[in-house]
């Protein structure tokens, strides 16, 4: 058995260096669209839409994108005659909708977060970019972040899926229990604008229908460093690039 | 002294003027009568006691002569006078507590005053007993206590699940009698008539060999009401069939009676070898045992209790083999710690099993139930029980700074005082018997935590509502109990030379000098100590009150010896002061830190689940079965499954498994036994053939074996 | 019920003669038509509803089938209820039966088929229909204790867009317990699971203290109703949310998506695509597994090879972005073949990780076993036997670590696998230890199958056309990485879905937790779980 500390110590440090360092290996990020500029109103047309979820608005020969509806189909990269934009990089996260300014926590806890995860109703893929965060090649915890079993020891509320009707009501005691100088972290396209599953009788629009959300990163899922992102912006030691999301008929 | 004849007929004259009183009074005064004339008595007793013990001189009187018998004597000594004042201060109690029990009863079919006549003359052969001067006066009325319980218990049958709990205990109480009669009787053989002080100057001439037979029966035939193993198996039986309001006195007096009787007749009245010293020891601390894990897996509350009397048992019988031992290899220092251990643990025990046993009854009137898996969530509704009822739980559980701590504390330090002993084979004996008692305190706080957690704690689990009388019922007698618990917890030192007396009259020396210092100036008896410690302790404050406090320094202490020159010290009076400076110290700092935040109160956090119900929460049983699941060896019990499924494997619809389990003595003692016993019988029958010829025979051949026996003439 | 023939690949048609002689003999007058071809080689038509419980026992437990599943239809006049059996080697079998509307009691199969049983109860919880002599309805989807009754939002009255219902929580409801010994109780575990990160599941462990008794899950936390959302919708549509309704396993569930849709068109799909197909289920498939050893590794509190696990699960994941540009394979499949092509460097470098991750894989696994401390927490561990297996229909390697052979890649081969030769490995033992030599085996078979797929693949269009022009419905089947993976699917002529139903292999698996997860100590829960790795979202949908 001391066979798996020399094979430990054999394989080397292999965390990551963000975010001292910019992570550039390939494959970290499938990257996203981003607005662009076509050069006939068709090809703008044709983009906004072949957009399944009217992630991309149209506005004469200028294409947006809103990030945050955005699934990750790639049909705008692979089945366009001339495709969108693409965005490389994982520095996703934002505000949410009704906020104009950044409110992270309190910098007594920015070396140290207590981070509480709930699905309520993701479909994994979410769910299980959070859990790589704690595989060594990201390894939260050189950051200070650490996920607690109980709400009554953590201070970010780390919620995936677009809150199922029957999560509804555990989402809300989860919430409930946590103490107070707590933040919420929506994480995924499906927690911030319901993703594919939409408005149902069985579905919330994302958990800003539930919970008063602070912080949002958009994907779908978003890589493990856009959630570190979003954490290290929650925890105050990152600020915002674009402080105001993208919101829809803004030129 | 003078006064103890005349307090001695005041308590008989009180008792039996409760017994006029309550049988010509209405029903509605009875309760008012037992309850005064109780608590009188039981002053009239305190104040008896302390006469003795107050002036060290022990009270003699001689009544009546009756042909064939003798005289009979009263002797109260010292001995007699710790249980005679920690029978006062029971009956005290529980005196208040009965009448206050019987005057919320409406129950218009109990016959009060039947309960009050035999209450009455109970605490009069209490009294009896204890002064009791020599065989026949002893033997009587000890007969009499043992009726009288069993009268008490078959009070009110119809709330009795097991009805033949009272003829168990009657059965074993006359098999015990007979065995003391026997053993009394061999003693008397050499001496010049019956009483105890004839019996204790014969027995001085009888060998060691000889004195096994009279110890062994006196030790178990004692150790019946005194609950050993193995006769104690009417114990939990008559325990729980007993009326709520009777249970009390069986656990903190007639219990104490049998350990009266062990100390009178094998340590006060003949000195035996260590051998039997060992016994006693043994036999204590696998009482200990067997007593606390069963207390420990049993889910009513009243059994448990009876099984952890049962475990308390254990640790003063275990206390007084190392008492024996000691004596007789010589060391009358360790032999009067030992025994003055003993004595404290059965005070501390009388005054905290009572207290839990009075809290018991509450609850059990409160909510109708004594299932600890059915309670649960009784302090948000009887908060001022609740908190009584900690103090016992602390107190049993041996945690400072209640009573259970410092006998518990030198009840250990006695066995460790093995080490002065030559022999190796007997302080091996002495580790094992430590190593089982540490067992059992470590088992006793898991036992007493379920019980607290279990009843007051968490939320309600059955479907009982709260009584109204539950409120009305007086807690004073209780609250009464659970600061003399305190006292007795951080006043050791005040405690320890009361009981010095009685452990002088056994052991033959003082232990105070040993035990407890006076101030830590350096006097005469100071000099023993090392001076690097006095100075320590000057350092520490030790001298802290020398003007104020009247009598001796606040710490016990135990010195090694010349060859092991340490010094075991504890100091509940001192840790009480600094655990209060602790607190409000904490308490400062705490609101000044907190000033500004706010207290919320949520729902308890159960994993989202819309609500936590009751089925969800932990159980007593639940909470045990670890030890049950450990000791299994010890409990082996039978587990029979029925599984109803509809349809197939897959689709159960319930599981249902019975546990039976054989308590263990019955298992490998008294099942044998009774077997054995039954198939010898068996054997015999065959005689009873109903042949007249072979009967003659018989006739026959007896008168045949007689002659021949007597043929020398 | 228009069927189009497509040929079902492999498959002894032979033994079909038999077996409809068998059911013609015994069954008679109660099974109306027999006909084959189309999804199925047999498609049975029962005319009398009381005939159902003995021919699922006649195929399920005399011939040897295994239970698909149970698919609700509700037309505007009539049910249609498909009971959905496989015949290893030859294909599927569709017992199907029709009644008015009115009607809404069946006799329930799971006296004879006990896999059948929350098939039924999904059925009786959306739908509305009763099973007689089912033991235990209710409770299912909809929980009790905050749902009312009623609601059947299956039902085509009922609308998706319907506002959310007003939901009190039952002030008097208490869970079914089965333990009754005198001081049991059930310790509640989740849905907001206390394991650090897990999904919503719901457990409540029957204990007396020391052993848990029985541990049932209460799942559907994460329902969001995926099969009643799609119900409108175009096929591309519907697609999404077949994708990613499980997304660790998106590509097998797309696919199976696919190949439904190309069966009602009638469209097959290139075989470069097909190549393709099988290359990024079994990359998926390698990844899945990497995942699930780091989890079971995880659960025994073993680090470093948990550790060193996770780090090849993300180094997959790294390269599957740099082949698809998509960590999770999302947007690739779509009916008539994948979105885009790959060139032979794309195939290289993926080769490479994919060899990487198989020699880690098999270093951990010599290690692993010399690992006596990790190997006791897992051996006899959650034991399910054999008949248990069989029973409870278990599928995938938690099936084929109890013996059930069947891998749908081999017994029903879709999308090209007859071409390719390759190993399904097989335990008897089913316990922890035999589901992770089963989830190592497996690995490295699909990094095999991903190296023939790279040397035998054709150059060719990776798409064709694929457009409905008529109503239809066809069943697609996948061997998802978790197990057998089914989606039937119903279009109208304009090609809008009308039904859709996913038959999942958590769905199957779960059912069979219960048996696994019997008289275990506290501490082996978490261990059960992740031996078992299952997924309740996939099972939710």
């Amino acid at each position: 058995m001391s066979f798996w500390f020399w094979h430990g110590l054999r394989k080397g440090i292999q965390s990551s260096r963000y975010p001292a360092r910019a992570e550039n290996t390939p494959g970290v990020s499938p990257g996203r669209p981003m607005g662009t500029d076509f050069s006939t109103l068709e090809e703008a047309q044709l983009a906004a839409e072949i957009c399944p979820t009217d992630a991309i608005v149209a506005h004469g020969k200028s294409t947006y994108v809103n990030p945050a509806k955005c699934v990750h189909c790639q049909l705008c990269l692979h089945s366009l005659p001339s495709p969108m934009n693409w965005e490389p990089g994982y520095e996703w996260a934002q505000l949410s909708a009704n906020q104009t300014e950044a409110h992270p926590l309190p910098s007594a806890f920015a070396k140290s977060m207590h981070i509480m995860v709930v699905d309520a109703g993701d479909c994994g893929a979410c769910l299980h970019e959070v859990k790589q965060l704690n595989n060594p090649l990201y390894n939260m915890h050189r950051l200070g972040f650490f996920l607690t079993a109980t709400p009554r020891t953590a201070d970010l509320l780390l919620v995936v899926g677009p809150v199922s009707e029957n999560m509804r009501g555990p989402l809300l005691k989860t919430w409930e229990a946590m103490p107070t100088s707590r933040k919420v972290i929506a994480v995924g396209g499906c927690a911030i604008a319901g993703g594919v599953f939409g408005r149902s009788f069985m579905c919330a629009c994302g958990v800003g229908e539930v919970l008063p959300v602070d912080f949002e990163v958009p994907g779908n899922p978003p890589p493990p460093l856009a959630i570190l992102h979003g954490l290290l912006v929650a925890a105050g030691r990152k600020s915002l690039k674009s402080p105001k999301p993208i919101s829809e008929g803004r030129v | 002294m003078a006064l103890t004849g005349p307090l001695l007929v005041a308590i008989f004259a009180v008792c039996a003027a409760g017994v006029l009183l309550s049988a010509l009074l209405g029903r509605k005064h009875v309760p008012w009568v037992l309850a005064l004339a109780g608590a009188l008595s039981a002053i009239l007793m305190v104040l008896t006691s302390a006469s003795i013990l107050l002036t060290g001189h022990p009270f003699e009187a001689a009544l009546w002569t009756l042909d064939g018998f003798g005289r009979f004597t009263i002797h109260l000594d010292s001995v007699a006078s710790i249980f005679l004042l920690v029978s006062g201060v029971v009956y005290f109690s529980v005196s208040l507590f009965a009448g206050s029990f019987l005057r919320n009863q409406t129950d218009e079919a109990h016959p009060h005053f039947y309960y009050a006549i035999l209450y009455f003359a109970l605490m009069a052969s209490v009294v009896l007993i204890l002064v009791a001067g020599d065989i026949v006066l002893f033997l009587i009325s000890w007969e009499c206590m043992s009726i009288l319980c069993f009268l008490l218990i078959n009070y009110d049958t119809r709330g009795q699940s097991d009805k033949s709990a009272g003829y168990i205990m009657l059965a074993m109480s006359e098999a015990g009698f007979l065995a003391v009669a026997v053993a009394f009787l061999l003693l008397a053989r050499s001496a010049p008539d019956f009483s105890f002080a004839a019996l204790r100057t014969a027995s001085t001439a009888l060998s060691p060999q000889t004195l096994w037979l009279p110890f062994l029966l006196g030790f178990f035939g004692f150790g019946v009401k005194a609950g050993l193993v193995p006769v104690n198996f009417w114990l939990p039986r008559s325990y729980t069939a007993a009326p709520t309001i009777f249970i009390p006195v069986f656990a903190g007096i007639t219990l104490n009676l049998g350990f009266y009787g062990i100390l009178r007749l094998d340590a006060d009245l003949m000195h035996a070898g260590y051998g039997t010293g060992l016994v006693a020891l043994i036999t204590g601390s696998i009482t200990a045992l067997v007593g606390i894990l069963y207390a420990t897996t049993d889910g009513d509350i009243k059994t448990m209790l009876a099984h952890s009397s049962i475990e308390n048992a254990g640790i003063i019988v275990a206390a007084f083999g190392a008492f024996l031992v000691f004596r007789a290899l010589g060391q009358p220092v360790a032999a009067a710690l030992a025994v003055s251990a003993l004595l404290y643990h059965m005070v501390n025990h009388s005054i905290y099993k009572t207290l839990l046993f009075e809290g018991a009854g509450h609850v059990e009137a409160a909510t109708g139930t004594r299932e600890m898996d059915q309670l649960g969530g009784l302090a948000r509704f009887l908060p001022g029980l609740s908190a009584i009822f900690l103090v016992g739980c602390l107190a049993i559980s041996a945690v400072p700074p209640f009573n259970g701590f410092v006998s518990e504390w030198m009840t250990l330090q006695s066995l460790l005082r093995s080490a002065v002993l030559a022999s190796t084979s007997v302080r091996i004996v002495f580790a094992l018997c430590g190593a089982a008692l540490a067992l059992t305190a470590a088992l006793a706080v898991t036992c007493f935590v379920k019980t607290y957690a279990m009843n007051f704690l968490g939320i309600r689990r059955g479907s009982w509502e709260l009584r109204d009388n539950a409120q009305a019922m007086s807690k004073f007698p209780l609250a009464f109990l659970a600061v003399i618990c305190l006292l007795l917890g951080i006043l050791p030192t005040y405690v320890l030379p009361m009981l010095n007396q009685s452990a002088e009259t056994l052991a033959g020396t003082s232990v105070t000098t040993a035990l407890v210092q006076p101030f830590f100036t350096a006097t005469p008896e100071n000099a023993q100590l090392p001076s690097a410690f006095l100075t320590d302790f000057h350092n520490l404050g030790a001298q802290t009150g020398k003007g104020l406090v009247p009598g001796r320094g606040l710490v016990v202490l135990l010195r090694g010896g010349e060859a092991n020159p340490v010094v075991f010290a504890m100091s509940p009076s001192y840790s009480i002061i600094a655990l209060m400076i602790l607190f409000a110290f904490a308490w400062f700092v705490l609101r000044r830190l907190t000033r500004r935040r706010t207290l919320a109160r949520r729902p308890v956090w159960a994993g989202g689940i819309p609500r936590l119900l009751p089925i969800l929460t932990y159980t007593g049983t639940g909470f045990s079965n670890p030890v049950r699941v450990v000791f299994q060896a010890i409990f082996q019990p039978n587990i029979i499954e029925d599984t109803r499924q509809t349809v197939a494997v897959h689709f159960r619809t319930a599981i249902h498994r019975q546990r039976e389990e054989t308590h263990v003595v019955d298992r490998l003692l008294l099942r044998p036994v009774g077997t054995a016993a039954q198939g010898i019988a068996a054997f015999l029958a065959g005689m009873h053939h109903g042949k007249l010829n072979a009967y003659i025979t018989y006739v026959l051949a007896f008168l045949l074996l007689v002659l021949f026996i007597y043929r020398g003439g | 019920m228009a069927s189009h023939s497509s040929p079902i690949a492999g498959g002894n048609i032979a033994g079909l003669a038999d077996l409809t002689g068998t059911i013609v003999e015994r069954f008679g007058g109660q099974v109306g038509q027999l006909r084959a071809g189309g999804n199925f080689i047999l498609t049975l038509s029962v005319a009398q509803p009381s005939a159902l419980p003995e021919l699922s026992r006649f195929l399920f437990w005399e011939h040897g089938c295994l239970f698909g599943g149970i698919t609700a239809e509700e037309h505007s006049r009539h049910w249609q209820i498909h009971y959905t059996f496989l015949l290893p080697g030859s294909g599927w079998i569709d017992v199907e039966l029709s009644m008015p509307l009115e009607t809404k009691t069946l006799p329930s199969i799971v006296a004879q088929v006990h896999a059948a049983d929350w098939h039924e109860r999904e059925v009786e919880d959306l739908f509305g229909i009763h099973f007689e002599n089912h033991p235990r309805l209710g409770d299912f989807i909809l929980h009790d204790q905050t749902w009312r009754e009623g609601i059947d939002p299956m039902r085509k009255h009922f609308s998706a867009s319907h506002p959310q219902l007003e939901r009190k929580v039952d002030l008097e409801w208490q869970p079914l317990l089965v333990v009754g010994d005198p001081g049991s109780f059930a310790m509640p575990v989740g849905p907001v699971y206390e394991g650090g990160i897990g999904e919503s599941l719901h457990f409540l462990l029957e204990t007396v203290g020391e052993d848990v008794i029985r541990a049932a899950p209460r799942l559907f936390y994460n329902y969001r109703a995926v099969e009643k959302v799609a119900e409108g919708r175009t096929i591309t549509g519907a697609l999404l949310l077949a994708e990613r309704f499980a997304a660790t396993s998106a590509f097998a569930h797309s696919l199976a998506f696919c190949l439904a849709a190309e069966k009602i068109a009638a469209v097959e799909v290139p075989p470069r695509a097909a190549a393709l197909r099988v290359l990024l289920a079994e990359l998926e498939r390698l990844r899945h597994h990497a995942g699930a050893i780091a989890a079971i590794c995880e659960s025994t509190a073993l680090a470093v090879p948990s550790a060193q696990a996770s780090i090849i699960e993300e180094n997959l994941l790294r390269a599957s972005c740099v082949f698809t540009d998509h960590r999770y394979l999302f947007g690739l499949n779509t009916p008539g073949g994948l979105n885009f092509n790959f060139g032979s460097e794309q195939c290289q470098t993926l080769l490479t990780a994919v060899d990487r991750a198989e020699s880690d894989l098999r270093i951990l696994e010599k290690r692993l076993r010399l690992s006596s401390s990790f190997l006791d927490r897992l051996e006899n561990v959650g034991v399910v036997t054999g008949e248990s297996a069989r029973d409870l229909n278990l599928v995938g390697p938690i099936g084929r670590a109890s013996a059930q052979h069947c891998d749908l890649r081999t017994a029903c081969a879709y999308s090209g696998y007859e071409r390719y030769v390759f190993a399904v490995p097989c335990e008897a033992e089913g316990d922890g230890y035999a589901r992770l030599r089963v989830l190592f085996a497996e690995a490295t078979e699909s990094a095999r199958l991903i190296h023939r797929v790279v040397d035998t693949l054709e150059v060719g269009p990776v798409r064709v056309p694929c457009e409905v022009h008529h109503a239809g419905a066809a069943l697609g089947w996948v061997e998802a990485p978790r197990g057998a993976a089914l989606h039937w699917l119903r279009v109208d002529e304009k090609g809008v879905v009308e039904r859709y139903r996913a038959i999942t292999p958590s769905f199957n698996n779960w059912l069979g937790f219960h048996v696994a997860a019997e008289n275990f100590a506290f501490q082996d829960f978490p261990i059960i779980l992740a031996t078992f790795g299952l997924s309740a979202t996939e099972c939710d949908r």
